[in-house]
């Protein structure tokens, strides 16, 4: 039970067919454009592609296997990594599953709902600002990356300093979140909130309107709505193509049902509605962000239940409980009791979902994902035939795909 | 260098080819995963690594000199880092960056290489999950330093 | 490393699906394998557009020993706004299915069950018949073993750790190796010009 020993992966895949004047070519897995590791093996006849066969599992982590080994808050560590531009968002989704089965949601202090929105919004801007960078390298656009990687910094920043690090803070956790805003934060948010109109003036004037931008995105890669829905196609993919669907709306979680937010939808269903899209829903993010900094009062930002939530830091000097509340939760974890749920919240990639499954242990049994972009770029094979290959990466690039997600 | 009689600049030809390849190492594209982003950001402008010499990620191994690991090696991926390590033309320098390529980092189970280090030879290791972009600056200045003085890899080189 | 007190690979004795309590995140259904098919249609048919996803999970002290999980949703196939897609059903199919038991495919009814069938293939072993290419997805081709069932170890078979590629280079430097070469010597230099400092 070896690694194989012929070890490269068989280069004519065994569903294309070689025949006349086509040609098996292999885009990746080391490609610039492709997003991450994705290997396509595609049946070319001239610069036309034929058939179009993703290959993936090039980052398989086998982060579920290592979730059941651990316990329920170190889980989280592994899980956060699976979509590594959004990390909060899958934190939040499986903080949510985990509450669910604790059957404590109406414990999570106000305050805490409040910052876990006001973090997801943001990394959801944060992953938009990624995704419009990287789409416009692949088509030749070198501007807009340094711009969106600037606004991109300005979200780092408060990411790290409300949870400690840039990418995956480990900040969401079960019963609320760790730590409450360091001071300073809500002055910077502040001036994020005031400068992001401009900023995103400026990302629109840079492609929204370029001719060569539209050539190329304008009628590439459509998908009509019943195609969407029978591909599961979700989040912005699946709304530019005119099916409204977001989870915020239709399963809302965290108070998404007091804010005043659009879900921008188009109907042509293609790379440019999709563009347009995921511009609306960062103007959106961000006035979601605005009506929760109006909203924050203070208050407790973790549940007060030491049961599974650990106590504060200060107490355990004073209080004999509280140190053994947090011993026994560090060396021991909490048990959650039996049951399965599925949770899911919107991600940037779509509808992000963990099917959690607890035998009363204090470990996962099983954590299973609803990875968005596993079938968001499973859609590449109905969308690739009668395309160019340069079409191809418009394609890729639009769906927005996350290997740490697609393959875990 | 030494300034010699007259208006000469007298130097090692050894010294001056060192000191271009240092001051134009240019990274191959090898992301990952998270560690990837964290190395776009290191090319974006809050921390330009063009300003190091390293203007362009090429995208092919034949044009690259430093291979910059940049996230966790699957099973399925490491035969490809290793024939992309192949591809590319000596002089060649390799980065290991982040827990997860350094040694496996968080991911210590059946899909994850235990370390590149087990398919390539690596020169600096960048402990980090993931590293922040000064992290992998300093790296890159280590590599520098490394192509002017000589010596490779092994225990002199930590970032 | 947590505690061994409760070895993952041990299977659980309880069924948490059926002592679960009333939680309302979705219409919950047990089905047998061999109605599964007809019972997946019939849903298809009444306006479950959407196959969100198909999950495995690994049950070993149970008869049957898989359990897998298809989450279906009620969308419509056109464009549709927020307020007429309002609160969509969703429902959840569980069919419990033993050993080397093989599973109908839905990959006709729905487009993406294709990949999510093969990843159930690749990492528990379930068959799905009349699927266009059954094959591994995640794991190389010839990779033998299920990983994500419970028997298997989370450190790949029987080895202290992950296995190294054959390739692997074997002649890397081992810890506390005293240095050679331009290291060395460099080492050496550095070590003279501080004695010379002092």
């Amino acid at each position: 039970m070896s690694v194989s020993s012929t070890p490269l992966e068989p280069l004519g895949s065994e569903v294309l067919l070689q025949d006349g004047n086509a040609m098996v070519l292999s885009m990746g897995p080391q490609h610039p454009s492709t997003h991450g590791v994705l290997q396509i093996m595609l049946e070319i006849e001239g610069e036309t592609v034929v058939k179009a066969e993703p290959e993936i599992g090039y980052l398989h982590t086998g982060i579920e296997k290592t979730a059941e080994n651990l316990f329920w808050t170190q889980a989280q560590t592994v899980i956060e990594r699976m979509d590594y531009l959004a990390p909060e968002s899958n934190a939040l989704c499986y903080c949510l599953a985990v509450e669910k089965l604790l059957g404590v949601e109406a414990e999570i202090p106000e305050r805490a709902t409040l910052i876990r929105v006001l973090v997801a919004e943001l990394t959801r801007i944060a992953s938009h600002c990624v995704w419009l960078g990287t789409h416009g390298i692949d088509l030749g656009a070198l501007s807009i990356f340094f711009y969106c990687f600037d606004l991109r910094e300005n979200i780092l920043d408060l990411q790290e300093a409300a949870g400690g690090a840039r990418m995956h803070p480990n900040y969401v956790r079960v019963g609320g979140v760790n730590g409450d805003l360091p001071d300073g934060f809500l002055t910077r948010l502040d001036a994020l909130i005031e400068k992001f109109p401009g900023r995103m003036r400026e990302l629109r004037a840079l492609l929204q309107k370029n001719p060569i931008f539209q050539d190329r995105t304008i009628d590439v890669g459509i998908v009509s709505a019943e195609q969407a829905v029978g591909w599961a196609l979700t989040g912005p993919a699946l709304r530019a193509s005119g099916v409204a669907y977001d989870v915020r709306r239709a399963f809302p979680y965290c108070g998404y049902d007091k804010y005043e937010f659009d879900v921008p939808t188009r109907k042509e269903g293609d790379a440019y509605a999709r563009f347009l899209v995921r511009l609306d829903e960062m103007d959106e993010a961000m006035r979601i962000v605005a009506q929760v900094r109006k909203a924050l009062r203070p208050g407790p930002t973790m549940s007060s239940n030491v049961k599974f939530a650990p106590p504060p830091k200060e107490t355990i000097a004073i209080s004999m409980e509280a140190l053994i509340h947090h011993f026994k939760l560090v060396s021991e974890g909490f048990r959650v009791p039996p049951g399965d749920v599925y949770a899911s919240v919107e991600g940037p990639r779509g509808e992000l979902g963990y099917y959690v499954v607890s035998d009363g242990g204090n470990r996962p049994y099983r954590v299973r994902t609803r990875p968005p972009s596993l079938y968001n770029l499973q859609a590449l094979k109905g969308m690739a035939p009668g395309n160019l290959i340069a079409d191809l990466v418009v394609m890729i690039g639009s769906m927005d795909p996350v290997f740490g997600e697609v393959d875990r | 260098m030494e300034v010699g009689p007259g208006h000469f600049l007298l130097a090692k030809l050894d010294d001056v080819a060192r000191w271009a390849q240092s001051s134009s190492v240019w990274p191959l594209t090898m992301g990952l995963a998270c560690c990837a982003i964290e190395m776009m950001s290191v090319t974006a402008p809050e921390y330009d690594v063009a300003r190091l010499g390293s203007e362009v990620f090429r995208a092919s191994p034949r044009q690259a000199d430093l291979m910059i690991v940049s996230g966790r090696v699957a099973q399925k991926m490491a035969p490809i880092v290793k024939r992309l390590y192949d591809q590319m033309a000596d002089p060649k320098w390799v980065i290991s960056m982040g827990a997860c390529a350094s040694s496996g980092g968080i991911f210590d189970n059946y899909a994850i290489v235990q370390g590149v280090d087990t398919i390539v030879p690596v020169d600096v290791y960048v402990p980090g999950c993931p590293p922040t972009p000064d992290g992998l600056l300093y790296a890159i200045n280590l590599i520098q330093q490394q192509i002017r003085e000589g010596g490779r890899g092994g225990i002199f080189a930590r970032a | 490393m947590p505690s061994p007190q409760a070895p993952p690979m041990a299977g659980t004795a309880i069924d948490p699906t059926s002592v679960r309590p009333d939680l309302a995140d979705a219409q919950i259904e047990r089905v047998a394998p061999a109605s599964l098919r007809a019972r997946l249609e019939a849903l298809k048919s009444e306006g479950y557009a959407m196959l969100l996803d198909i999950g495995g999970v690994d049950y070993p002290r149970r008869d049957a020993r898989f359990d897998v999980v298809y989450h279906l949703l009620k969308l419509p196939v056109s464009s549709a706004t927020v307020q007429e897609i309002g609160t969509p059903n969703r429902i959840r199919v569980l069919c419990a299915v033993p050993e080397n038991v093989a599973l109908p495919t839905v990959s006709d009814l729905w487009k993406n069950a294709d990949w999510a069938e093969r990843e159930i293939f690749d990492l528990f072993g379930i068959r799905f018949d009349g699927h266009p290419d059954m094959r591994r997805i995640q794991m190389p081709t010839h990779w033998e073993g299920h990983p994500l069932r419970k028997d298997y170890p989370v450190r790949g078979p029987a080895r202290e750790r992950a296995p190294r590629p054959d390739f692997a280079n074997k002649g890397n430097v081992p810890a506390g190796t005293p240095p050679t070469g331009k290291s060395a010597q460099v080492l050496e230099e550095q070590n003279v010009a501080q004695d010379h400092k002092r």
